[in-house]
Parts: structure tokens; C-alpha cells; sequence
């Protein structure tokens, strides 16, 4: 069904579908299909027109029940998120998971402290409906419910939850829902319920190697920062690197910008461990015809990147869709613009295939650089070959 | 016989900026031949042009200031300290046109070269001064490109908390004015930053050679000479300013100056003007410069800010409150993040992460050569002191041209 | 100096009799919502109102109400809009009634006063909120729905690029209900990377409107700096091109140019020429500059 689907589907008809999978228990995992950001659906879109479509589905997700598979969308939003509207669904889909979990926490928080000072009030009463009252929902309200759901397991937050209680944290109209969800992680644990985990939701777990290594991906032409080109083996192959994607015209700080501040900080830790010359770091952008070579480089340069030889920001100047294939990446676009992408961080051994993967949260530089200096000792050396500068 | 003077204890040309503020400087002997004693009496003096800049002397960090100063240089090198300073009233036009010489008798033995380098009302500004300053302010931003990029992303939605609603508005922006001024008079040492008198009419501002005419929509047009016309912010082209009032006139309902020092002697009742006149200032336009996440795509936000400033400043100069440890030179107690006089300011201060942002654009406050404060990652009490009126090491660097040391 | 000592001395008294400046503030707030008093006090007293309306819930209730209020005279109204605009910059103290404003702001996107949807809407679209954009995409879409000029409209969708305002920008530039919106369009095609060769052709072309050709330069700098680098060059290469456009095309090189812009020793002599002669005194000062950043 979601074959037939494509980037015209007018969004009522969009919504009706989304009502029909939910409506059909055996086809619930379809929701997933519909939440990643490459599907067909959202190609051509604007991002707030995806900002309404995702939000649907993650408010289906709360009619459906929330698998593990799921869950990683919602800590996603909850992460990063800085639309109201999503994270505000996100937060009420996270009541419908099987079970409040402590690890489930410090999303719920780390989502108030972002959104607070850009609330919005949401409306959930049909697809696409804004809210042009204040009387209904907003993020930090169903963050604040969903604090309340995790009882208990939130006891982690008591003091940040106690500062937002008091005079000058959350505003006063709040202090209701604060109080309510204080009282919440406050209260005795049921004895009944059995401690879990949630395989994603701690440290950033490596996925396993995946995408496919395509070999169109060989005929990649890659421009760096100083607006030498090299293709994309010539860069890659021969050691491990670590690849991040990014686009300079994101507008939200918690997704590229600091994805690639962070890669700096990789940089720094690579350099520490004495591996720096062993293991590339790589940017590559996802809006080639834009971020030009001056653009990339400033970008860069902002953010503390170091750039040499082994170290570069990429356009991929032919070959977009190659690199997209290769690393399976989580982005669309609308014309050449860049519509909506996840956060994500490959790790590719001395053949280009990839190692390991770090999607949608936040990662930890540490972690990545750990996985990468494993990548390191696993990989059977090839001769490291000397990248040549100039054109290629 | 020739001497070696420094200004601002440093023989750079880089150095050689002046404000209001008594910079410290040293003259030393590097040619003693002719003298005759262990040491040679130097009469320091200034030289301006008629529309130049002025400067003024004293011997220490105290006293009256005087138009020449006698200073004993021992002829073995060693420096003496002596103070100079821009004289009130005259700041320089241009870069280096005030000398300050020295003398044995009627001889010449060493000059160098100044400016009095002082903020100044946009609305006064020559041609020559306001074409640097555009042209200054163009490469900065060099079309989304440049250093401008990172003052931009330093005031955003997600980072207005902060510096907007709590006791560190004035502070904040007072660092973030200062950064960018050093990062303009990194490309051209001569500029300092304009204000927007906002009270007053300033219909020379409001022109195709310098921040633009708004046309009904309020596209901003530019002239064909103006670099600005390349000005381009988040990967937009260009500006949108759409004036509410008669640019030949001041805005309505804003505070007047007057007003505005008037609102208290205490500074907590004088930061609420952060919502008249600051606020209704931003908001007697529509376009970039009236929501406070986009305010920094507009560049008259820095002219209005520079304003902001220049009242704080004088309602300072005017109630003597430099002194973080006097209660009335800042609100007392506990306040969020980043506006408690002891907290070091975002972005400088590299914190990352809640309740800080997520990132912190620009890195460290930018160094200057002609002042060491307030240092790399200033904190809010390091703002306060600006003119060294406390401790002499606390000057900024920057003076306002009807604020007085 | 006395009058100034004077003014002083009463701008103290006035604060004095007022009370602090928050009480003259929730003073001034009952002032600018009374319907009793005229429109010009109340619009006054709005701009005295924005720190109560941020540190009161009662005073910005109020403040909301107006505005709201389709009854009320629209000066008024626009004031009460300014005094909340204003109070929104302290956005620790107003974390409280952000929700409220921007659900008004939609509200009154929709007014029947022109003035106040279009300043609705725009503070909307800084905040890139989604219901804007789909009102002012509706409007460009099916003109019977248009609360903005497509003009204004196209200006206000620029401020998020991913607005995709794209497809409907080509279809005015291709067809301009009026020059103004071909304009805005334009400049909103100059966040597109696809729309270079577009710029290239309207920078070329003598016959546009200079203020097009002034965007189409700045546009190419954006998008291909090597291009906008040769045609620049021979712009002030060829004599029968407009003044204007070369003093552009100058200030770009000045900015732009590399350092093999020197040995061009014929854009050198066309800059001279241009530097001298009929070329009215403000151009030639820009060739100056550029002949003095290069050296000659």
C-alpha cells in the first residue's frame, strides 16, 4: 500500500492513510515506514508541511502503542527536537510505550530545557489544525504529563522538577501541571512494576554495519573546503573515518551545527589518543549546490574544525544520490533544499563499507571515537595510500 | 636624541587608539646623544589638525589632566610612565590625526601618530567615517560568509535567555557590542561603532549609502556603491525594515533620554528599560529587526544596541554606579544563569549544553591592543567598570562621544 | 544646559509622582485599555505598558483583549500589538504568555484590518510557524484566499528558506501580477542554488530594471562567486553598460576579487576610465577604492 504513495499525496489523504494503518492492527508497523525521512512521501515538501505530516503519524504511534522500534523516533524528537508541535506529540506517544522507564528521564528533561521558551500551544483535534487558543495543549505541558506517566522513574529529575516549582522557574499558570508531576515522581513505586530496559535509550548504541556498499558510490566526486576534488575512494579508502552530514542552512542548532562541532571535538580526542593520523574525519554536506567550497570551509572554521588532509568538509559535486545510497541517509528535500534529516554519524572501515552507525540522537564523541579506534584495530591494513591534493 | 613613546604600553601602530579614558604609556630614551645629565627633561605634548582629535595628559592614575606634561626621561633607557587621553568634546575624524610629540627644549624628538577613537551618533557621522563603517561592516558580514555569521548566531531564539528578561540584558550586550566592534576594527582599525539615537530623528541613517531606504514593503533598497547591498544573513539576501514612523523623524512613544536616566537611580529600575525605550524601539518597525530571533540579520540592531549602551553608560557616569560592589550599580540577588554578576557570559564562556545553548558561536571575547579587559570570557561584573573609573585595568577600550570620563 | 537641567528635573518629578517605573508601567497599561480615554492617550500609554505586560498576567490579559477586540479602534489595537512586541524581547519574564501571544497572532493573522494581518503575519513567519506559512502559500496559491499582496507575502515566506515558496516564485517571475511581486520573488529565489543561470541572465540583460540587475548581482555573488567575478569584469569592460550596475559590479570585485585581479591590466584601464570623467562623483569614488585596494 505504502508502495503507491508519493510525494502529491494531498495531506487530508495523507492523514486518511495514517487513520487507516492504525486502524489496521496488522499493518501498525507501516507507521515506522512512514517516519523515516528519505520516504517518497515527503520529497518536494516544505518542512512545515512534514513538521504536520510527522506529526500525525507520531500521534498515531500513540493510538497504536509504541513499540521498541518506535521508541527510537520519539526519543529523537524529545532529543533534538525543536518544533512544539512534535515534540508535543512525542511526549504523548511516549505514554502509550509499554512501561515508564527511568532511562526515559532525561529525554522528558533535556526536551523542557529546549522548548520552554519557544512553547507554542498544539491541537491535536484533527490533521493540520493549529491551535489559535491557549486553552488546549502545549509542549511543556504534555512534557509535564509525561514526567507525571513516568512516576517514580523520573526520580532523577526531582531537582530540576523542585527548580521549576519555585519562584522564577516554570510560569505560574504551570505550576499546576509541575506540581502534578512532582507528586507523581514523588510517590511510591509500585511493587508490581518490574524495572526494565530500553535497549535504545542509554548511551548511543552503535547500530550494526549497514546501508549497502553501492559501487556507483567509486564514481563519487568529492570538492572539499579549499575546493580541491578527489573522489571518494581516494579519500576514504585505506583507513577508517568518521563521517558526519550536515547542512549549512539547518535551522536547528541541536542537529548540524553541533554535529559538527562535535566532530572537532572527535578531532581533538583522536589527536589525544595519538590515532589522528590513523583515522580521517569527514563532513559531507547534504545540500551540494549550495554549500559551496568557501561556504563549507567558514562553516567549518566556525565550529573549530580542523582541516588538512586527512580532515575535510565534502560537497559531493557528482554522485549525491550514490553517497545518499551508500550510507542510507535520512534526509529529503525539497527542490535542492533540504527538508528534514535525522542526525547521523558513520563510521567506515578501510574499505568504505560501513562500520558503524550513531542515528538520530545526540552522540557522544567519545563513544565514536572509542568505535572508530576499534574499527582501527579490527581493519587488516591496507597500505595506507597517500591523498594527493589537487585535482583529481 | 631621539624617544621611543608607547601608547598603551605597547610600540605597536595597533595600539595607538585613545579614548576618553587615560590610556597608560611610556616614553624611554633610545638616542641620547646631545644629553648631558643622567636624565633629559621631555615635554610631551598633542598636535591636532582643526577637525581633529585632541588629547590631554596627566603624569598618574590621578590628578587634573593638562594640555602638555613634563616628563624626566633617564638617558639609560629606562621607560616612564605617563598617561594621555582623549580630550572630551574632541574625538579624532580619522585614523591618526592627533600627534602627540615630545620635546627637549623646542626640539623634536620623537611623535607618533593617534586616534581618539570614540562611538559616535550614526546620524553625524561624515561621509568618510560612515563609508568605513559600511564598508567595514560589508566584509565583516562578506555575503554570509564572514565573522558576522557568529554574532548573528549568538542572538537567536534559543539563545535570547541569555541576555533578555533578567538583570544581565545590559551586560550581555555590552560584551557582544564590544566583541563585534573588535572584530570591525580588526578590518578596519579606525571604526568604532555608531548609535542610533532612537529619540531623536536621524534621517542621514535612514539613506541609500548607509543602512538603506525602506520602500512600502520594506525591502531595504541600497545604492550601487554601498557595499552593504551583498549583505546576506541565513542565507537570505539582503534586509527587511519597514519603519512604522517617518524616518525623517524619531519614532513615537519612545522614552526619551531623559526619561530613560531618569527611570531610577537604581539599577534595577533602570534595566526596565529594556522594554521602553529598547523594546518599542525594536518594535517601531516591522521586519528583521522587530523579533527578537531575528533582530541580528538587520545591522542597525547593533546601532540601536550600541544606544542601549551609550544611556547605560550614562546613567552610570551620571550616578557613579561602576562599582559591582555597590548594590545600586546592579540588581542584587539570584538571578538565572549567565545575569549574576559573578557568572561568566555565553557564548565566551564555551559552555555548551542546558542551561546554556548548544552550541557557543565565536569562541572567546576578541582581544584588542589598546585595552586587556574584560578579557576573553568576561562575566557580568566585568562589564560594569568600562571606562577603568574603578580600577584602571577595567577600561574597555571604548568611549562614547557625549559620555565623559 | 539649563533647559537641559530643567527637562531633567521634571522627567525626575514626573518619574516620582508616576512611582516606580513598574507602577507608572501598570499605570499605563489601565490608561491603554480604557475605553474611556482617547485613542491618542491610550496609543501613549500602550508604549509606556511593555514591562508591566510582561511581569503581570492580569496587565497582559488585558493588553491581549484589545488587540483581540475587532471593536476597538485599529490605532489602538496596533498599539497594544507594539506594547506585546515589545514585552516578547524580555523572554525570560515572558515565558508565561508566549503561549498565549502566538495563539492570538494566528487569530488576528486573520483580521479584517490589512495593517494588523500583515504585521500578525509577519512576526509569525520570524517565528517560521507553520500556520502562517500555509495561510500565505494558500493565498499565493488561489488568490481568494490571500489575507497579503503575493508581494508581502512572498517577502514574508523568504524568512524561512525552507518555506518552499520555490515553486511559487518561478510562477511569478514567469508571470508578475505586479513588479514589485516579481521582485520578491526574485529575492526569494536567491536562497535557491538551481536559480543561478536565472540571475545570470537578468544581471546580463540591459534592458531590466536596474534594481533587478542589482539583485540578480548580489543573487550570483551567493550562489556561483566565479561567475558573478567574470561578468563583473566585463560589465566595466564594456562601455555601453549603465553606471549603476558597474558601481555594483565594482563593489563586488572590491569585496570579492582575488589577487590576479591587478595583472587585468584592461579592467584596470576600464576602471580608471570609469574612475574619471562623466561617471557621476559617487562611483567614481567606488572605482577608487577599488583601484586602491589593488594597488594602482
Amino acid at each position: 500500500m505504502l508502495r503507491d504513495v508519493s510525494s502529491t499525496m494531498a495531506e487530508p489523504k495523507f492523514a486518511a492513510l495514517v487513520d487507516s494503518i492504525v486502524a489496521d492492527a496488522g499493518r501498525r508497523d507501516e507507521l515506522l515506514t512512514l517516519l523515516r525521512e528519505d520516504h517518497a512521501l515527503y520529497r518536494g515538501r516544505s518542512a512545515a508541511t512534514i513538521v504536520r505530516m510527522r506529526g500525525w503519524v507520531l500521534l498515531a504511534l500513540e493510538r497504536a502503542g509504541v513499540s521498541d522500534a518506535a521508541l527510537a523516533f520519539l526519543l529523537e524528537e524529545l532529543d533534538t527536537g525543536v518544533d512544539p508541535y512534535l515534540v508535543a506529540a512525542a511526549a504523548r506517544a511516549l505514554r502509550s510505550y509499554r512501561r515508564p522507564n527511568a532511562a526515559l528521564a532525561p529525554f522528558v528533561m533535556g526536551a523542557l530545557a529546549n522548548i520552554r521558551y519557544r512553547d507554542e500551544p498544539v491541537s491535536f483535534d484533527a490533521y493540520g489544525v493549529y491551535a489559535v487558543s491557549a486553552t488546549g495543549s502545549s509542549a511543556v505541558r504534555e512534557l509535564l504529563a509525561t514526567l507525571a506517566w513516568l512516576g517514580p522513574h523520573a526520580a532523577s529529575a526531582v531537582p530540576e522538577l523542585e527548580a521549576l516549582r519555585a519562584p522564577g522557574g516554570l510560569p505560574a499558570k504551570l505550576r499546576g501541571d509541575v506540581e502534578r508531576a512532582l507528586q507523581s515522581v514523588l510517590g511510591a513505586p509500585d511493587p508490581h512494576d518490574v524495572a526494565g530496559t530500553v535497549s535504545c535509550c542509554g548511551p548511543q548504541v552503535p547500530m550494526a554495519a549497514g546501508g549497502h556498499r553501492s559501487e556507483d558510490i567509486d564514481s563519487v566526486l568529492l570538492e572539499d573546503h579549499a575546493g580541491d576534488r578527489i573522489s571518494f575512494n581516494a579519500f576514504f579508502r585505506g583507513q577508517p573515518s568518521i563521517v558526519v552530514f550536515f547542512y549549512t542552512r539547518c535551522d536547528n542548532p541541536l542537529k548540524c551545527s553541533l554535529s559538527v562541532a562535535k566532530l572537532a571535538q572527535a578531532q581533538q580526542l583522536l589527536d589525544a589518543q595519538g590515532v589522528a593520523d590513523r583515522i580521517r574525519t569527514a563532513a559531507v554536506t547534504y545540500d551540494p549546490a549550495y554549500d559551496l567550497p568557501a561556504r563549507l570551509r567558514v562553516y567549518g572554521l566556525d565550529r573549530g574544525v580542523r582541516m588538512d588532509a586527512g580532515n575535510r568538509l565534502f560537497r559531493a559535486v557528482t554522485g549525491n544520490q550514490a553517497v545518499q545510497d551508500h550510507f542510507g541517509l535520512g534526509v529529503n528535500y525539497v527542490g535542492s533544499l533540504v527538508n528534514r534529516h535525522r542526525i547521523e554519524l558513520h563510521i567506515l572501515d578501510a574499505q568504505t563499507r560501513i562500520a558503524a552507525s550513531f542515528e538520530r540522537l545526540r552522540w557522544d564523541e567519545r563513544e565514536v571515537v572509542a568505535r572508530a579506534v576499534e574499527v582501527l584495530k579490527a581493519t587488516n591494513s591496507i597500505p595506507r595510500l597517500p591523498i594527493r591534493r589537487g585535482r583529481s | 636624541m631621539d624617544v621611543e613613546l608607547q601608547i598603551n604600553n605597547s610600540a605597536s601602530p595597533d595600539a595607538r587608539f585613545l579614548t576618553w579614558s587615560p590610556s597608560p604609556c611610556r616614553v624611554r630614551m633610545t638616542n641620547p646623544s646631545g644629553a648631558t645629565g643622567p636624565s633629559v627633561t621631555v615635554r610631551i605634548t598633542g598636535a591636532s589638525t582643526a577637525s581633529g582629535g585632541a588629547v590631554v595628559f596627566r603624569s598618574g592614575t590621578t590628578g587634573a589632566f593638562a594640555n602638555s606634561l613634563s616628563v624626566p626621561v633617564p638617558v639609560n633607557g629606562t621607560s616612564m610612565p605617563f598617561f594621555v587621553a582623549g580630550r572630551f568634546g574632541r574625538p579624532s575624524a580619522g585614523n591618526g590625526d592627533v600627534r602627540i610629540e615630545a620635546r627637549t627644549g623646542t626640539t623634536l624628538v620623537g611623535s607618533v601618530s593617534v586616534m581618539v577613537r570614540i562611538r559616535k551618533n550614526a546620524n553625524g557621522l561624515s561621509t568618510a567615517e560612515r563609508d568605513r563603517f559600511v564598508a567595514a561592516f560589508a566584509q565583516l558580514n562578506n555575503q554570509g560568509l564572514g565573522r558576522f555569521a557568529d554574532f548573528r548566531n549568538m542572538h537567536t531564539n534559543v539563545s535570547s535567555p541569555q541576555a533578555h528578561g533578567a538583570a544581565g540584558f545590559l551586560p550581555w550586550h555590552r560584551a557582544y557590542l564590544l566583541d563585534l566592534e573588535r572584530e570591525l576594527q580588526a578590518v578596519d582599525a579606525s571604526v568604532a561603532l555608531p548609535y542610533w539615537r532612537f529619540d531623536r530623528a536621524a534621517p542621514n541613517l535612514f539613506q541609500l549609502d548607509f543602512l538603506g531606504v525602506s520602500d512600502s514593503l520594506g525591502t531595504v533598497r541600497l545604492s550601487n556603491s554601498n557595499p552593504l547591498q551583498f549583505w546576506r544573513t541565513d542565507g537570505v539576501q539582503g534586509t527587511n525594515r519597514r519603519p512604522f514612523f517617518n524616518t525623517g523623524s524619531a519614532p513615537p512613544g519612545l522614552l526619551s533620554e531623559i526619561q530613560t536616566l531618569a527611570l531610577g537611580t537604581q539599577y534595577r529600575a533602570f534595566r526596565t528599560m529594556e522594554g521602553n525605550p529598547h523594546g518599542l524601539a525594536h518594535t517601531s518597525f516591522g521586519g528583521s529587526i522587530s523579533s527578537i530571533g531575528s533582530a541580528a540579520r538587520d545591522p542597525l540592531f547593533f546601532l540601536l544596541h550600541c544606544n542601549v549602551d551609550r544611556l547605560w553608560a550614562k546613567w552610570q557616569r551620571q550616578n557613579g554606579r561602576f562599582n559591582a560592589a555597590q548594590a545600586a550599580s546592579y540588581d542584587p540577588g539570584s538571578h538565572p544563569i549567565g545575569h549574576n554578576l559573578p557568572d561568566t557570559m555565553w557564548p565566551w564562556n564555551g559552555v555548551t549544553g542546558n542551561p546554556r545553548p548548544p552550541t557557543a558561536p565565536g569562541g572567546a571575547l576578541a582581544a584588542s591592543p589598546t585595552a586587556s579587559a574584560p578579557g576573553p570570557q568576561p562575566t557580568v561584573r566585568s562589564t560594569l567598570d568600562y571606562q577603568g573609573a574603578v580600577g584602571a585595568t577595567a577600561r574597555m577600550g571604548f568611549d562614547y562621544d557625549d559620555v565623559p570620563f | 544646559m539649563a533647559t537641559k537641567r530643567k527637562a531633567t528635573k521634571k522627567a525626575t518629578q514626573t518619574r516620582k509622582r508616576g512611582g516606580s517605573p513598574r507602577t507608572a508601567s501598570h499605570r499605563a497599561v489601565a490608561v491603554a485599555t480604557s475605553p474611556r480615554r482617547s485613542v491618542k492617550e491610550r496609543t501613549a500609554a500602550a508604549a509606556q505598558s511593555p514591562l508591566a505586560v510582561c511581569e503581570s498576567e492580569k496587565d497582559f490579559q488585558a493588553m491581549l483583549k484589545v488587540l483581540c477586540d475587532t471593536t476597538e479602534p485599529v490605532k489602538v489595537r496596533l498599539a497594544a500589538l507594539q506594547s506585546l512586541q515589545a514585552a516578547s524581547f524580555s523572554v525570560l519574564s515572558f515565558e508565561g504568555c508566549r503561549g498565549d501571544y502566538i495563539a492570538t497572532l494566528r487569530q488576528v493573522a486573520e483580521d479584517h484590518d490589512p495593517e494588523l494581518r500583515q504585521r500578525a503575519l509577519g512576526m509569525l513567519m520570524r517565528e517560521k510557524d507553520g500556520f502562517a506559512q500555509k495561510k500565505l502559500l494558500e493565498g499565493l496559491r488561489d488568490p481568494d484566499k490571500a489575507l497579503l499582496p503575493p508581494e508581502k507575502a512572498l517577502q514574508l515566506l523568504s524568512y524561512d528558506v525552507h518555506a518552499d515558496a520555490y515553486e511559487a516564485a518561478r510562477a511569478i517571475v514567469r508571470k508578475p501580477p505586479n513588479e514589485t511581486a516579481r521582485r520578491e520573488a526574485l529575492r526569494l529565489l536567491a536562497a535557491d542554488a538551481t536559480a543561478a543561470p536565472l540571475f545570470e541572465r537578468l544581471l546580463l540583460d540591459k534592458n531590466e530594471l536596474r534594481e533587478i540587475r542589482q539583485i540578480a548581482a548580489s543573487a550570483l555573488y551567493a550562489l556561483r562567486p566565479e561567475r558573478m567575478q567574470k561578468h563583473a569584469r566585463d560589465i566595466l569592460m564594456d562601455r555601453s553598460d549603465y553606471d549603476d550596475i558597474k558601481a555594483t559590479s565594482l563593489t563586488a570585485l572590491t569585496q570579492l576579487g582575488d589577487e590576479t585581479l591587478p595583472q587585468d591590466a584592461a579592467l584596470m584601464k576600464s576602471v580608471g576610465r570609469f574612475s574619471t570623467g562623466k561617471t557621476p562623483p559617487k562611483y567614481k569614488q567606488t572605482a577608487r577604492r577599488f583601484l586602491s585596494k589593488y594597488g594602482q
